[in-house]
């Protein structure tokens, strides 16, 4: 029961050097070195960059291209052998034909009038001194406004102002003690980027037995393609923010996933108490691409189905409410799936009478540890209900309220089916909640509620009475 | 039907020196394809939206790809734009899927400049006078956030900015854009082999519900039964010769699909220029809003089978769904393959079941003691029948929108339209048949001394048959009633009478708000 290790992919080798720092050319070979990746779970991923560089002796201005485009930039450090950091600097005052009018005034520009009747060009010399709501030229001794006149001009400059750049650039000014090519490595941290896992879970009933197979999904939405890089997961948020984007409806009191935390350790490396699945061989994780690498695929692991019914305090209805129908398995290294799963979403199939996988629900998981017990619900069953009724309240005295509640229970299917019906919020407004009598003897879960495990036959039904004595 | 392209191609991954060939397989179209619709799990029962479908669907595609010994991507085209990716199932491959990948780098006019930037492009001029087209090859120097500033041989120029017919043409489109988001496995196989390969996913845009038609019968004692299984694809793929199934019940669903499917990329070109003054020609118009993946194109709404409502049992009924276990869900699965078309909707026969007996009553459901009454209320007519086998039904009855129809002379008319929830097999199955303009109902308050309040109920029917009544009353109080006999169901008093042809009948009692 070892779960399948991360599977070698191959890739093109690493560019032998990276000394053409292009930063206007992203189709050329990228400028990216040595690229280690890690990713935590809360789209927040650390970046390690190892450039070879030649780096002038003196003082000297060295740009990153080729660097995560949501790059936060205070969190950049920069390192290379006797070169001591000046400044670091992140330019965003990008290139269009907007800021290189604005980046004109008081300079001189050639424009080309077109004559619309012949088509023959004039060219003139003319400065640029406003450029606002509209733009001011002197040509010679006139002074004009661009186009005013709605006839084609066209602007010609001579160059583009050295700030203005096509793309964000950051960029380091170091005094180097020598010059010579070697190292230098930047490490920074980016949004963008980001991992969770995800589950296929083939539930064979009958049988009581799941194949799991376990995939983490890398997400890059940073602008930025990662080529050939060591990447690395952390099952861990690195602080706590952020949420996980998770479907809001109405509240309905869900049962607990994780049942019993599990005191296995996982035979995997630590980061603190993160677990960490490193990816076998480097890999380029594109800009705009999902990419899932298998971690696990387990086969035959016991797995049972239940049901549940959680009844909120003077809960009643008048129709039959579906029970929760649940999945327990267990990720022990004996009888169970034999790691520590990172935090991602189950989906459950189950096999058709065509002998074709259908979906029968997914749930969501924490971070689990080696040995827990887990509890899913893969949705509402059909044929299994629950009706609560509050038969009776009844006054004793200004503080004490008899409650006498019936709980009908219905199974459509041919087998019979056990349903734990847990009666909640008996602490919520009293206290000192007393049951007086009851059918079938609960289980005490705890000061807020108790359980009954109710057997009911196929295509029949039971019923649970029970009395409560509360006191507020 | 079947074309497989086997395309070598070697990825260089933007390297100078690959060390190392890749062979991509290109898998065109499914040789055979299983649709299995699941309801939208936020709607409640009722009808579905047929143009917004916003339920989902397994799809299970049989693919045939012929797999090349060692590495080897996959690549799978035409699959639902509402894929969701990270659902994917691979089975099938002779050696293990390594990775799975969905690349969302569409092509568009922004991305093609984006991909463009640096690289030299043609640069196209028309003189408007006299027609004459000027071209000179320019460089690329920003991206496409803000504007387009060119390198031409004789400086910087802004494009779009002169007030001529200005362009850009360029020689390739950049090699990782795709016209769709696509979905590709990488795979190292032993051997080469031809598989089948089974691909299943998750997607987005599909609803499905039942549409039940009850006509009663005209001694108004049974009805029959018959329902449509509506499936609504809104996706912009259709996939013809499919297996169609349906799954009744509430999976639970936790992962925000939409947001899994969606690609966060802005497509728009913005090209703007510097300030032009505001008596000037207009500036170049606003880039199109992105058009919403899910909203392209029109639909069109094909009910396959006819609405029949004049002679609602009448035709028979060729095809009829077949139920099916799933865990503790209902599967349904039609016996014919059909299209599944692109924004369509498709309807086949669910269930049908003559002569059911059913039991009319009139309802009122009386919700508090402190209201001051207004005068008489209607009733409501409500039909109640039993899901068992010997009373006529007796099976899984998934959730719908309903129409009831009673025979007036002739012809049947509409009584009532309402909504089902799922009742399993044994449970007790009410309709709304409409409030009653014959029969209706006024509580009185006549005494009110303290705590205690002594009220009267008047029930009143115009019709010339004795009808039955239900009234509820909350369990809140302790009632005593004069005369009749309460009793308690469902956590509420209820008060079973019978109203006689033309007459009235009456509940007096007392509640004590104890």
């Amino acid at each position: 029961m070892t779960p399948a290790r991360l599977m070698p992919f191959l890739l093109a080798a690493l560019p032998a050097s990276a000394l053409a720092q292009d930063s206007a050319n992203p189709v050329a070979p990228s400028a990216q070195g040595d690229v280690s990746v890690t990713i935590y779970n809360n789209d927040l991923a650390l970046v390690q960059d190892v450039r070879q560089l030649s780096i002038p002796g003196g003082v000297t201005r060295i740009e990153f291209p080729d660097v995560s485009a949501q790059i936060r930039p205070e969190t950049l450090s920069f390192a290379a052998p006797d070169t001591a950091i000046i400044e670091q600097n992140f330019d965003f005052d990008l290139l269009s034909p907007a800021k290189l009018m604005e980046k004109a005034v008081g300079q001189t520009v050639t424009i080309v009038r077109t004559n619309p009747a012949t088509g023959a060009e004039t060219r003139e010399q003319a400065k640029v001194l406003a450029v606002n709501g509209g733009v001011v030229l002197q040509i010679g001794s006139r002074i004009e406004v661009l186009r005013d006149d709605g006839l084609p001009v066209r602007v010609i400059f001579d160059k583009v102002p050295p700030n203005l750049r096509a793309r964000p650039t950051l960029s380091v000014t170091v005094d180097s003690g020598r010059a010579g090519t070697r190292p230098a490595s930047i490490r920074y941290l980016t949004p963008g980027l980001g991992w969770s896992a995800d589950y296929v879970a083939l539930f064979d009933r009958k049988a009581g037995k799941i194949d799991v197979q376990g995939w983490v999904t890398l997400t890059n939405a940073t602008g930025t393609t990662y080529t050939a890089a060591k990447t690395l997961l952390v099952a861990g948020e690195a602080n706590a923010s952020g949420g996980q984007g998770y479907r809001s409806g109405p509240y309905r009191a869900q049962p607990p996933v994780l049942r019993r935390a599990g005191t296995e350790t996982a035979n995997r490396e630590q980061l603190g108490d993160f677990y960490l699945y490193p990816i076998a061989a480097r890999t380029t994780i594109a800009n705009q691409q999902t990419k899932q690498v298998s971690f696990l695929d387990v086969q035959g692991v016991p797995a049972r189905a239940g049901y549940e019914y959680r009844v909120g305090w003077l809960d009643s209805a008048d129709q039959p409410q579906s029970a929760k129908s649940m999945v327990s398995f267990s990720t022990s290294g004996s009888g169970g799936l034999g790691d520590a799963l990172p935090a991602g979403t189950v989906r459950f199939y189950m096999k058709d009478a065509a002998g074709a996988s259908q979906f029968i629900g997914e749930n969501a998981i924490g971070h689990t540890p080696m040995g827990s017990e887990l509890a899913l619900a893969t949705g509402d069953a059909f044929d299994v209900k629950v009706k609560p009724v509050v038969e009776k309240r009844e006054r004793l005295s200004s503080t004490r309220w008899r409650t006498t509640m019936r709980y009908e229970l219905t199974n459509a299917r041919k087998e019979a089916v056990t349903v734990d019906l847990t009666q909640a919020g008996l602490d919520f407004w009293n206290d000192d909640t007393r049951i007086v009598s009851e059918s079938i003897v609960s289980k005490r879960v705890n000061s807020d509620s108790t359980r009954w495990t109710v057997p009911v036959p196929g295509n029949g039904g039971a019923t649970v009475t029970a009395v409560f004595d509360t006191r507020y | 039907m079947r074309r497989i392209w086997a395309i070598l191609i070697v990825t260089c991954a933007g390297l100078a020196t690959p060390s190392y060939a890749q062979v991509t397989v290109i898998s065109e179209k499914p040789d055979a394809i299983s649709v299995t619709a699941y309801r939208d799990p936020d709607r409640g029962a009722g009808g579905i939206d047929a143009r917004y479908p916003q339920g989902y669907a397994l799809i299970s595609e049989t693919r045939t790809v012929r797999v090349p010994a060692g590495d080897a991507v996959i690549r799978f085209e035409g699959v639902a734009d509402g894929m969701i990716a990270v659902s994917a199932v691979v089975t099938g491959l002779p050696g293990k899927v390594a990775q799975k990948n969905r690349d969302a780098r569409l092509l568009s006019p922004a991305a093609l400049l984006d991909g463009s930037l640096g690289n030299r492009v043609h640069f196209r001029r028309t003189d408007p006078a006299t027609g004459r087209v000027t071209e000179e090859d320019v460089t690329v120097r920003s991206a496409s956030a803000n504007a387009l500033v060119v390198e031409t041989a004789g400086g910087f120029e802004g494009l779009q900015c002169s007030g001529l017919p200005e362009g850009l043409s360029y020689n390739t489109v950049p090699a990782d854009l795709s016209a769709r988001p696509t979905f590709s496995v990488s795979v190292s196989s032993p051997a080469a082999a031809t598989a089948q390969v089974t691909l299943t996913y998750l997607a987005n845009g599909f609803d499905w519900g039942a549409n039940y038609v009850a006509r009663v019968a005209e001694d108004g004692r049974t009805l029959d039964l018959f329902a449509w299984l509506t499936v609504a694809n809104g996706n912009s793929v259709s996939f013809p010769e499919a297996e169609l199934l349906a799954v009744a019940g509430k999976p639970s669903v936790k992962s925000n699909f939409r947001q899994l499917m969606t690609v966060p990329e802005d497509f728009t070109l913005a090209i703007r220029c510097w300030p032009l003054p505001s008596y000037d020609a207009p500036l170049p118009p606003p880039p199109p809003p992105p058009a919403a993946p899910m909203m392209e194109g029109a639909y069109d709404i094909v009910v396959t089978a006819q609405r029949r409502s004049e002679s609602l049992m009448a035709a028979p009924v060729a095809v009829m769904a077949v139920q099916e276990e799933l865990g503790d869900l209902k599967l349904y699965r039609l016996p014919v393959r059909v299209d599944v078309n692109a924004s369509g909707q498709k309807q086949v026969a669910l269930l049908e079941k003559r002569n059911v007996p059913f039991h009319l009553y009139y309802a009122a459901d009386i919700g508090s003691y402190d209201y001051s009454d207004e005068g008489p209320h209607p009733l409501l007519r409500r039909i109640r029948m039993e899901n068992r086998k010997d009373s006529g039904l007796g099976l899984p009855l998934p959730s719908g929108g309903t129409a009831l129809f009673e025979i007036a002379g002739e012809q049947p008319l509409l009584v009532s339209t309402g909504e089902v929830r799922d009742h399993a097999e044994g449970e007790t199955v009410e309709l709304q048949a409409g409030d009653s303009g014959q029969l209706s109902y006024q509580a009185e308050k006549l005494e009110q001394r303290g705590d205690r309040a002594r009220w009267r109920l008047t029930l009143t029917n115009a019709n010339a048959r004795t009808a039955n009544a239900e009234i509820t009353l909350p369990l809140a109080y302790k009632l005593t009633a004069k005369g009749a006999k309460l009793r308690r169901r469902d956590g509420a008093w209820l008060w079973a009478t019978q109203v006689p042809g033309h007459g009235t009948a009456v509940l007096e009692f007392q509640s004590n708000a104890d």
